[in-house]
């Protein structure tokens, strides 16, 4: 364990690369999540996910389409959310803010 | 536009009324400029001027032929024929000089404000000599090239009026207006005509003078300018003064002679040219307009007039016939405003009846609508309108100012700049020839365009060779490009430092914005600091990592030992080849190193105990580092194989697969989705590997990892999941193996027996429950699978506690089996009997 | 953490400054107001970061936690060592 610190995650993309094959959060521009498994990125933070569950978080206000059936809406102090599910999805790394891996508890 | 001028040497030439009129006062003489000459020059706006000749080829025309004058001879429709020109050239050149040369000399020196040079003294020459060439080879469709680019709109539209003789020939009687429609209708069904008329020619003229008939026809003239030259609109204006005077009729004989001078097409028709008679005699009764228009060949002198019809050519910019605001066109208001007058009305024969004022807001009126239209026009019919040679002419110049301006940093203060300035050029063509004005050469536009810098590369400062300019048109880009390439380096360079590197980059590529050393100190000198600090409980997290690490690196030594395997030297066979030998045992040592280090990175080594999950174990409770499993296998000696089963058997209940993956008999299967596919991994990828090395195995080695499990580890525990059952299994199938192959001697078989004979007596206890869910859950094959190889090395009496242990999981199994459909009812039952006949007995038995 | 010893003013340049807290907690603002506060573990030339044992902080209120952070180098406003 000691020994562990150095190695492959002496750069932030290591960190990507731990989570291959993993559950990953991924946290977007314009108040969007995902989670799913991670299969491929690259240094531009394009990403294939799998499963992917996504979360859209939506201002209160403004008239959202609820109606649509596969979509969620849970009241969550003023804002909603809303849930999306993907198989398969390639996230385009601009609107990449964050990634982090999902630690089974 | 607007750079148009009509004082543009080449159309000048012929046309200019004010050359007319010099030629008249001083026939052979050349005339003073300063007699001639009004000053009107000095107003005209003459900015873009200098690259008339260059973008029309006026020149080219001109020297050609000296009579050239009004045809505005767009480079476009020169570069179709362009070998025409050279002959012509060459013909020119041949040909006694004087006239085109005086004629020539006249117009670029007008061009450039060098009024100086009178050529009048020049006889004036037949129009046709130098284009008739032209005229027959050159379908109108050539000459297309349009007057309009030049913003002479308006008289295109007087253009295309003439391109219809139908249409023309009802002019004097009084043309109605019609619409645009039914212009181009009857330009379409006049088109085949046209071309052979010059008379045709002679209608444009009339439009160019008054703006207000051609208004009329520029909305028709569309498509006759396509067939026309737009070049004719030069000539036209000074045409058309004079056709104004005219009496409309006669306007179309008075154009036709026109025709010769600017409009290639005139000149084609020349041959034909009966109008020409015509003309002449109109023209007489009109002052220098009315010369010009009988004289188009005089017009060498006439060029220094030319300025006149500069200002006519900016009127015609303008969208009116500026005429009335020029002091030249003073002179000739009372013509002028004739002619306008007449014009403002749609057809001759109605101006007369109108009064000035009605005049004047027809004029405006109509002029707008010819702007309108010729904006339709020139959006519509810009097409085509250029040639390839017309473009790389164009862009050339553009790149020498690009470059220029640009500045390869590396050529300030050289020549090199210089020489390839357009400006420049002219300036040394002009400043060349003006010694020398007797020198064809006045048309430094073509020279410059065709220089071959040999023949007159004594006139220009930088004798360039006899590159085309294409050629050197790659050059100016190879050039803009490098320079290009130079300014940003600099910068870089320059801003480079002091905040590590400001980059230039997009979203789309970014660059590094910091230069981070990612020495191996950079890190470590204050990690192992934060390391050690870390509290326990972050220890987790921090052998997660290690673990997800250790998996990548893995992957990472496998992809270079599997590449490693490729290179892999042919074995020497026998013939002990020395240099093979040694790359043999070269390429051992790398794969030996690459083994040591994937041993390393799977951390089998790691002493047992000494963390609360063992690395390798913690390494294979990822999906990722079990489905790695089989490639590793591939690159680990047996005894390294071996090691990872004895350390997998040694923590078999440590396992993510078994360590919370019980099921109680009887009850639901209560597995997450996470955990069924752990197992399934484990399953598909672990398990057939240690099959196949337990296959391997001798019967000691099986017998002590029997002992490990008996002693180290949790039956119960590891005998309520389907891995540690199938481990199990595994095990005790590879020692009966053993046996019934006679490969176990008796003495190591004995060992076996007590060992499983302590196995049973602690398996015993659990054994009811070791059943997956309840009977119905049909998942129970593995376990049946179990009992059966227990029951075939089991004792007699062995067998029988093993029948009571799971009687009654027999039972309901079979009695289940009742109620389900055949085949299902088959499966269960065969199931059930995979361990009744390891005993000795058959389900059908209990039926 | 103790170890705020590696002095972090001494960076002769940011990539020096960069290299000297590694393993230090940090605070990363992004341009969207986002905050994240963690220690460092890595940063590379784009300014992409990874952070360990990371809170999110959105307007002054504590979001989230991630064990382990990505943070895609073209949102970073600016990192700034915690004393």
């Amino acid at each position: 364990m000691s020994e562990g610190e150095e190695g492959p995650a002496s750069e932030p993309l290591d960190l990507v690369r731990l989570c291959l094959n993993e559950e990953v959060y991924v946290k977007l521009r314009g108040d969007r999540e995902l989670k799913g498994r991670l299969h491929a990125y690259d240094s531009h933070m394009n990403l294939v996910l799998s499963d992917v569950e996504e979360t859209i978080y939506v201002v209160d206000d403004e008239e959202n389409d609820e109606g649509d059936e596969k979509i969620r809406v849970e009241d969550d102090q003023e804002i909603k959310s809303v849930t999306k599910k993907s198989e398969m999805l390639f996230v385009r790394g601009d609107s990449v803010v964050l990634v982090s891996p999902i630690e089974k508890s | 536009m607007a750079g148009h001028n009509m004082a543009a040497p080449g159309f000048s030439q012929s046309y200019d009324p004010f050359a007319e009129l010099s030629r008249h006062d001083d026939d052979a003489d050349a005339l003073d400029f300063e007699d001639t000459y009004d000053g009107l020059g000095d107003q005209l706006d003459e900015t873009d001027d200098a690259f008339n000749d260059d973008t029309f080829g006026g020149e080219a025309i001109s020297s050609s032929n000296a009579p050239v004058g009004r045809d505005f001879d767009f480079f476009g429709s020169t570069a179709k024929v362009a070998n025409a020109m050279e002959e012509e050239y060459v013909r020119f050149n041949r040909q006694p000089p004087a006239p085109r040369a005086a004629a020539t000399a006249a117009s670029t020196s007008t061009n450039y404000g060098l009024p100086g040079y009178n050529q009048a003294s020049y006889p004036p020459r037949p129009a046709r000599t130098g284009y008739e060439k032209y005229k027959d080879p050159e379908p109108t469709a050539d000459l297309q090239v349009d007057a309009s680019i030049w913003g002479t709109a308006p008289k295109k539209a007087a253009t295309p009026a003439a391109a219809n003789p139908s249409q023309y020939a009802p002019p004097p009687a009084g043309r109605k207006m019609m619409s645009l429609e039914e212009v181009e209708a009857a330009m379409h069904a006049a088109k085949p005509a046209v071309m052979p008329q010059p008379q045709v020619q002679a209608q444009h003229p009339p439009h160019f003078a008054s703006p207000q008939p051609q208004v009329q026809f520029q909305s028709q003239p569309p498509p006759q300018f396509g067939r026309q030259d737009s070049v004719d609109y030069r000539y036209q204006q000074p045409e058309g003064q004079s056709q104004v005077f005219q009496s409309h009729d006669v306007r179309h004989t008075a154009q036709a002679q026109g025709g010769p001078h600017g409009h290639p097409i005139t000149i084609l028709q020349r041959p034909s040219s009966k109008p020409v008679p015509a003309g002449p005699s109109m023209s007489s009764s009109l002052p220098q307009q009315q010369q010009h228009l009988q004289q188009p060949s005089m017009s060498g002198p006439t060029q220094i007039l030319q300025n006149p019809s500069r200002m006519s050519g900016d009127a015609a910019r303008m969208g009116y016939p500026a005429q009335p605001t020029h002091p030249m066109h003073q002179m000739h208001r009372s013509q002028n405003s004739f002619s306008r007058q007449p014009q403002a009305v749609s057809h001759p024969a109605q101006l007369p009846a109108m009064s000035d004022q009605d005049k004047a807001t027809y004029l405006e009126a109509e002029a707008r609508r010819a702007k309108r239209n010729h904006k339709i026009y020139i959006l519509s019919k810009d097409n085509g309108l250029m040639t390839p040679h017309d473009k790389s002419f164009i862009t050339r110049i553009q790149l020498q100012q690009l470059v220029s301006a640009t500045g390869d940093p590396n050529e300030y203060g050289t020549d090199a700049a210089l020489a390839e300035d357009f400006y420049y050029q002219v300036h040394s063509s002009l400043a060349a020839q003006r010694p020398n004005p007797s020198q064809p050469l006045n048309n430094f536009a073509q020279t410059y365009l065709f220089q071959t810098g040999n023949r007159h590369g004594g006139m220009r400062r930088h004798n360039r060779g006899p590159e085309n300019h294409m050629q050197r048109m790659e050059q100016q880009v190879q050039r803009a490009v490098e320079a290009a390439k130079n300014k940003p380096k600099n910068k870089q360079l320059v801003i480079e430092g002091s905040l590590g590197k400001i980059s230039f980059s997009n979203a789309k590529t970014p660059k590094p914005l910091l230069n981070i050393k990612r020495t191996e100190s950079g890190t470590e000198v204050n990690r192992p600091a934060s390391t050690h600090h870390r509290t326990p409980a972050a220890t987790g997290v921090t052998d997660r990592k290690v673990t997800l690490r250790a998996i990548e690196s893995v992957y990472m030594i496998l992809m270079k030992m599997e590449d490693h395997e490729r290179t892999m030297p042919p074995l020497a066979n026998g013939d002990t080849d020395q240099e093979s030998v040694e790359r043999q045992s070269e390429w051992q040592l790398v794969a030996e190193k690459l083994n040591n280090q994937l041993w390393d990175a799977l951390k089998v080594h790691e002493p047992i105990g000494a963390n609360a999950v063992h690395p390798f174990i913690a390494f294979i409770s990822y999906p990722k580092g079990k489905k790695v499993i089989p490639r590793v296998f591939r690159q680990l000696s047996h005894e390294q194989r071996t090691t990872i089963l004895t350390l997998i058997v040694v923590h078999l209940d440590q396992l993510d697969v078994v360590q919370g993956a019980q099921v109680q008999s009887g009850e639901p299967i209560n597995l997450s989705a996470a955990m069924r596919e752990s197992i399934e991994a484990f399953s598909m990828a672990v398990m057939p590997c240690l099959f196949n090395l337990l296959n391997d195995t001798e019967l000691h080695i099986v017998t002590a990892v029997l002992g490990i499990i008996i002693q180290k580890l949790s039956i119960d525990t590891i005998a309520r999941t389907r891995i540690g059952i199938s481990m199990l299994t595994m095990i005790l199938s590879r020692a009966e193996i053993i046996k019934e192959a006679g490969l176990a001697n008796e003495q190591a078989w004995q060992q076996w027996v007590v060992q499983f004979n302590d196995f049973f007596n602690h398996l015993e206890p659990t054994l009811p429950n070791i059943f997956p869910g309840s009977v119905t859950s049909g998942e129970d094959v593995y376990v049946w699978q179990f009992l059966a190889a227990i029951g075939i090395g089991a004792s007699p009496d062995e067998q029988q506690r093993l029948v009571l242990a799971v009687k009654d999981r027999v039972m309901d199994t079979v009695a289940l089996s009742k109620t389900l459909p055949a085949d299902m009812a088959k499966q269960r039952l065969d199931n059930v009997n995979l361990f009744m006949r390891s005993i000795g007995l058959d389900v059908e038995l209990l039926q | 953490m103790e170890n705020g010893t590696a002095s972090q003013g001494e960076g002769r340049d940011p990539s020096g400054f960069l290299a000297e807290i590694i393993g230090n907690p940090v605070t990363v603002k992004l341009n969207s107001g986002v905050v994240y506060k963690g220690e460092l573990q890595s940063v590379d030339g784009y300014m992409n970061i990874a952070l360990e044992k990371t809170e999110e902080y959105v307007d002054g209120v504590k979001r989230r936690t991630y064990g382990d952070a990505f943070v895609r180098g073209n949102n970073v406003m600016y990192i700034s060592a915690d004393s």
